[in-house]
């Protein structure tokens, strides 16, 4: 036994480097294009041949700003999220309630109808919100949009909340109204606190999917509702490269701050009830 | 003041065409502990909801310290309540936990602090004040849900299978704990359980039900010694069941002959047994039963049997007896003397243990 120890030693530590090898691999693939186009918005004079940029510069963003009017698409872009987080909150809470504590015959029939606009290819869905909403005259409106954008936001927000509201134990809320909570106390000291990180969660998923949203907007936008991803896509036609990669970054900073209060507010142990089973 | 407590009168509960409670009558007496004994389905959670509001009878009313509160909504009818999940608040701590019932009542912070700490200390969990639910031990939940339960004095406590999820040795201690408690406090508590030797153990009195009914309400003697139906004999203890006739009952009452098929079996006459001919079921439970040697000569009660089986429990000894080529009884001994499988034995009923019920 003694003698294969170093043996065993040096198979684990094989094991170790080729694991590695493929984090590291997995994680260029993963941040490399991001990498890219963060040398690219900063950098003058930079094409390719050499590994980092000869000259550094803001000017890129100075133009993004100033030429594509960042401001008022950032604004319709923050419109349009808000109204979709809004219109699928309303629509998450009472569907996820039914979902998560009623019995429905068909259930997983129905939880499937609600996910189907995430299955079909978004483009050939788009097309037929487009017809639908140029007839009722919804294109070139913030409320047209964001509209679009529920048909896909709304199954997240049921999915998360059916969870939340399925987590949500019967039998501590009847605990509160023995302790002599009335049904409205009941709600904000104990039911409110335990679907509030669910709630929280539904509505950033809700927000990064509509301010990430390409296809459906492009169908639906007009001079008045221009979004960030759709003005980038447009900046990319254009054919200033460096332009693009700063809108981009800037189109990505918003992304970074939902992921980093998804990491420090609200933690998963947060989301599910903390009633640590039998 | 009323001589009762919590007073169910007649109290029916359906579901669908399932009858949860069927006409249900129980008086619960001032300071008393009743446990609901019954297997799962028998209708006893249904009508420990039935005081607590979260369920409307259908018919019947429930009474609660002289008042009719079969409409008064749970929040209104300050009870205690712990549950076989504990069901604490897992967004509280356990100071917050046990503060809750006060803070709705809207008792003042140092008041609050004072009664809280006062509960902590009673089920002995000081230090643990700042820790969540998920942080403590099923046990020490479960006595948090305790304390929470009975921080605001209610007048009556009630307990929905609080020991079932909690591991055998855990329970045995918290069995005493929660009896200790209940006397401390001279609290009204209500106790619901499928465990027969729970309900012996904590009651002072039991009420078993059965599909919905309530099969008999006595002292955990008066349950285990005189069973008035063949339920309750048979879900409390073990029993032998013989079916019988009466073949002679003696003028002064007190004694009855038994005759099952050609054995005649002495007992102890039950009121009620009035003319021979009638058919009885006759019970003994197997630890009182004797086995006595073969040799054993005379005698009330005795008879001659043949060991067909014969377990070695460890504290106790369990066999199966043929008696007279008649009928097969189950008998458990201490098992100092042991008789072997094919031993010919002699077996005493002795005749204060032999009872009827007349069904």
């Amino acid at each position: 036994m003694k003698l294969l120890r170093p043996y065993f030693k040096a198979v684990v530590n094989a094991r170790k480097l080729l694991v590695y090898t493929f984090l590291l691999c997995f994680a260029l693939l993963i941040y490399m294009p991001f990498l890219m186009i963060a040398l690219k918005s900063i950098g003058r004079g930079w094409f390719g041949r050499l590994w980092l940029p000869p000259e550094l510069t803001l000017d890129w963003y100075r133009w993004a700003v100033e030429v594509t009017n960042i401001p008022e698409i950032t604004k319709n872009t923050l419109i349009i999220a808000a109204l979709a987080v809004a219109m699928s909150t309303l629509i998450g809470i009472p569907t996820g309630w039914a979902f998560g504590r009623r019995k429905i015959p068909g259930k997983e029939l129905l939880m499937s109808m609600i996910l189907l606009p995430r299955m079909i290819p978004p483009i050939a869905y788009a097309l037929g919100v487009a017809q639908i909403f140029y007839r009722l005259h919804l294109i070139n409106t913030h409320f047209g949009v964001a509209l679009a954008h529920v048909a896909i936001c709304a199954p997240y927000a049921i999915l998360v909340l059916s969870a939340t509201f399925e987590g949500l134990d019967e039998r501590v809320l009847e605990a509160a109204a023995v302790c002599g909570a009335n049904p409205l106390r009941t709600f904000f000291h104990v039911i409110l606190p335990l679907i509030l990180p669910g709630i929280l969660s539904s509505m950033i998923f809700t927000f990064t999917t509509s301010y990430n949203e390409f296809t459906l907007t492009l169908m639906t936008y007009g001079k008045d509702t221009i979004t960030l991803p759709v003005r980038t896509y447009i900046a990319m036609g254009e054919g200033y490269w460096e332009v693009t990669s700063a809108m981009s970054i800037i189109l990505v900073i918003p992304s970074l701050i939902v992921l980093f209060m998804i990491q420090r507010q609200v933690a998963p142990e947060k989301l599910v009830g903390g009633f640590k089973g039998v | 003041m009323p001589d009762y407590m919590i007073e169910l009168r007649n109290v029916t509960k359906r579901y669908g065409p399932i009858v949860a409670n069927d006409h249900i009558n129980l008086s619960i007496r001032r300071g008393e502990l009743m446990t609901l004994l019954g297997p799962s389905g028998c209708g006893k959670t249904t009508a420990l909801r039935c005081i607590t509001g979260h369920n409307i009878p259908d018919e019947g009313e429930v009474w609660i310290d002289g008042k009719d509160v079969t409409n008064v909504p749970t929040h209104k009818r300050e009870l205690g309540m712990v549950f076989q999940n504990f069901a604490l608040f897992p967004h509280m701590t356990v100071f917050e936990n046990v503060e809750f019932p006060l803070m709705i009542r809207g008792l003042n912070k140092a008041e609050r602090r004072e009664r809280v700490m006062e509960a902590l200390r009673l089920i002995r969990m000081e230090g643990y004040e700042k820790h969540y639910p998920r942080q403590i031990s099923g046990g020490q939940q479960q006595r948090v849900g305790l304390a929470r339960a009975l921080v605001y004095r209610p007048k009556v406590l009630l307990l929905d299978e609080p020991l079932s999820n909690l591991d055998a040795k855990l329970r045995e201690e918290m069995r005493f704990e929660i009896r200790d408690l209940i006397d401390r406090l001279g609290i009204t508590a209500v106790y619901v359980t499928h465990d027969q030797a729970e309900a012996l153990a904590l009651s002072d009195r039991v009420a078993v039900m059965n599909a919905g009914r309530i099969e008999q309400v006595g002292t955990p003697d008066e349950i285990y010694d005189s069973p008035k139906s063949r339920f309750v004999a048979d879900f409390i203890g073990l029993s032998d069941f013989v079916e019988g006739t009466v073949a002679a009952v003696h003028s002064d009452q007190e004694r009855a002959v038994i005759r099952v098929g050609g054995l005649d079996i002495s007992i102890c006459a039950r009121p009620d047994i009035s003319s021979p001919g009638e058919k009885v079921l006759l019970f003994i439970r197997p630890n009182n039963v004797e086995l006595l040697p073969a040799s054993h000569e005379g005698g009330q009660n005795i008879f001659s049997g043949v060991v067909h089986k014969m377990t070695y429990l460890g504290d106790r000894a369990d066999y199966r007896i043929i008696v007279e080529d008649e009928l097969q009884l189950r008998v458990q001994t201490d098992g100092k003397i042991r008789f072997h499988e094919g031993e010919n034995v002699k077996v005493h009923l002795p005749i204060e243990h032999c009872r009827v019920i007349v069904e």
